[in-house]
């Protein structure tokens, strides 16, 4: 914005008062700098939900399947965020991904039986480290491994399982998708549905799903019946 | 260098805006006659903004959405998206291109025709009684002009989805209450539409009020009075947006 100063001379207002110009630079010098640490502070308050200050400790949990969990991904106890994902790297001799859970120094009793599951927060909610605590006197300690793990659950092979499974697994899809038809929009965080994904669940969004029990059990009455 | 002491000059020139507000009488008259030429004149083209983003909004957000089956969801994309961005910057823009470049004008015309070495020469502060109530004026205008924007949007919305797409009525303003917070949103977007004001008035008048006093001068005051508030909406839209919406 560099114009020239147009001060017509004689004036007394207190606008015009002729400034030197070591304060000019000195307070353009400021205004730049304070810029520019905002937005430093503005691309850095974006980056990850936990933040670099807090204090954490480290622990170490092996999966064979990650499905769709990538760095910065929340660690939760119970849907309570306790932590968040902090690297993830491959065995190159068993071949199984290391991923690092960076957890929060409030948070330093969890005992070693605690088991992990790849979780999914809602049909197309972001995967999270789900912990599920065990019952041992014994607590892990910064860098231990978590013993007991799940792999992340895939969807379309289940549903691909499901449809070519048929029989006991036909009807539990059909029950679960009448269950899942009246659930709230995928917008929302719902971590019931995750767990619910987990264990057997056909998502309602498919209308393969609802084709599959139909194909699956010609004549068997099954227990709990879609919408006639 | 140069640029840093421009810098500077507009830093110190802010200062002394602010320094000049004093509630007289007579600030309180030009300010309600400020609040009428950069407020009440830009009704026109906020609201056909509004309407015509609201419109392209809801067709946009129906087309995406319908591959997930989601798009009586509309209202969601209106509601965050609209509130929380659109709806502060497109009305900064516009603002920016209508009243910013009329203040610019204005001033560097007052420069042009020594009317504010003659306020001078009165011993009138011309910051005060040019500048400080073109700045409140936006101040309080914009905000005003941002929800405006975002009525006319929403009705051009309603009118998109619900008569046009087919959208359910009761589902559209349903979704729309549900994905929408007062404090998380509206208070938001206002205090964002505040900043925006008062930066462009700032920059509009410094560049106006230094302006040289030639008729090229004005025209090229009002040029980069323009652009370089349309830069600095956008950059504090990002600081803002980021330190307000976690």
């Amino acid at each position: 914005m560099a114009s020239s100063d147009s001060r017509p001379a004689g004036t007394r207002a207190a606008a015009s008062r002729p400034r030197g110009p070591g304060l000019e630079f000195a307070v353009g010098a400021f205004l730049l700098l304070s810029l520019a640490s905002l937005l430093v502070l503005a691309v850095a308050s974006t980056n990850g939900k936990f933040g670099f200050s807090r204090d954490s400790y480290d622990l170490k949990a092996r999966f064979t399947n990650l499905g769709q969990l990538r760095p910065m991904a929340p660690v939760k106890i119970g849907g309570v965020t306790i932590g968040q994902v902090s690297g993830i790297t491959l065995d190159p001799v068993k071949f199984d991904s290391i991923v690092t859970l960076a957890i929060d120094n409030r948070y330093r009793e969890i005992p070693i039986d605690t088991s992990a599951g790849i979780l999914t927060g809602g049909l197309l909610g972001e995967s999270y480290v789900g912990l599920q605590p065990g019952g041992d006197v014994e607590v892990l300690k910064p860098g231990e491994e978590l013993v007991y793990t799940q792999p992340a659950v895939d969807l379309i092979q289940m549903v691909g399982k499901y449809m070519f499974g048929g029989g006991a697994g036909g009807d539990a899809a059909a029950g679960g998708g009448a269950a899942d038809s009246g659930s709230a929009p995928p917008a929302g965080d719902a971590p019931a549905a995750g767990d619910e994904a987990a264990t057997a669940t056909v998502p309602s969004a498919s209308p393969a799903a609802a084709d599959a029990p139909a194909s699956a059990t010609p004549d068997s009455p099954s227990p709990t019946e879609p919408t006639p | 260098m140069e640029a840093i002491r421009s810098l500077g000059r507009a830093g110190l020139f802010s200062l002394s805006v602010l320094r000049a507000s004093t509630p007289t009488a007579d600030f309180f008259t030009e300010l309600l006659r400020e609040i009428y030429k950069i407020g009440a004149r830009s009704l026109p083209i906020i609201a056909v903004g509004g309407a015509f983003v609201g419109l392209s909004l809801t067709l946009l957000g129906f087309r995406a959405l319908e591959t997930y089956g989601a798009s009586n969801q509309v209202s969601v994309l209106i509601g965050l998206g609209l509130y929380r961005e659109l709806a502060p910057v497109l009305t900064a823009l516009l603002f920016v291109g209508r009243a910013g470049s009329s203040i610019a004008a204005e001033l560097g015309l007052m420069r042009a025709t020594d009317q504010i070495t003659a306020l001078g020469l009165m011993g009138i502060d011309p910051v005060a009684k040019a500048v400080a109530p073109r700045f409140w004026a936006a101040v309080l205008t914009v905000p005003l002009l941002t929800a405006i924007f975002v009525s006319f949007a929403l009705t051009a919305s309603w009118f998109e989805g619900v008569q046009v797409l087919g959208i359910e009525n009761g589902t559209f303003w349903q979704v729309l209450r549900d994905s929408v917070d007062f404090r998380d949103d509206f208070l938001p977007a206002f205090l964002k539409s505040a900043v925006f004001g008062g930066t462009a008035a700032l920059v509009a008048s410094y560049v106006g009020y230094h302006a040289e006093p030639t008729i090229e001068g004005t025209s090229i005051a009002t040029t980069r009075a323009v652009v370089n508030a349309s830069l600095l909406v956008l950059m504090f839209n990002f600081i803002l947006s980021a330190m307000l919406f976690r």
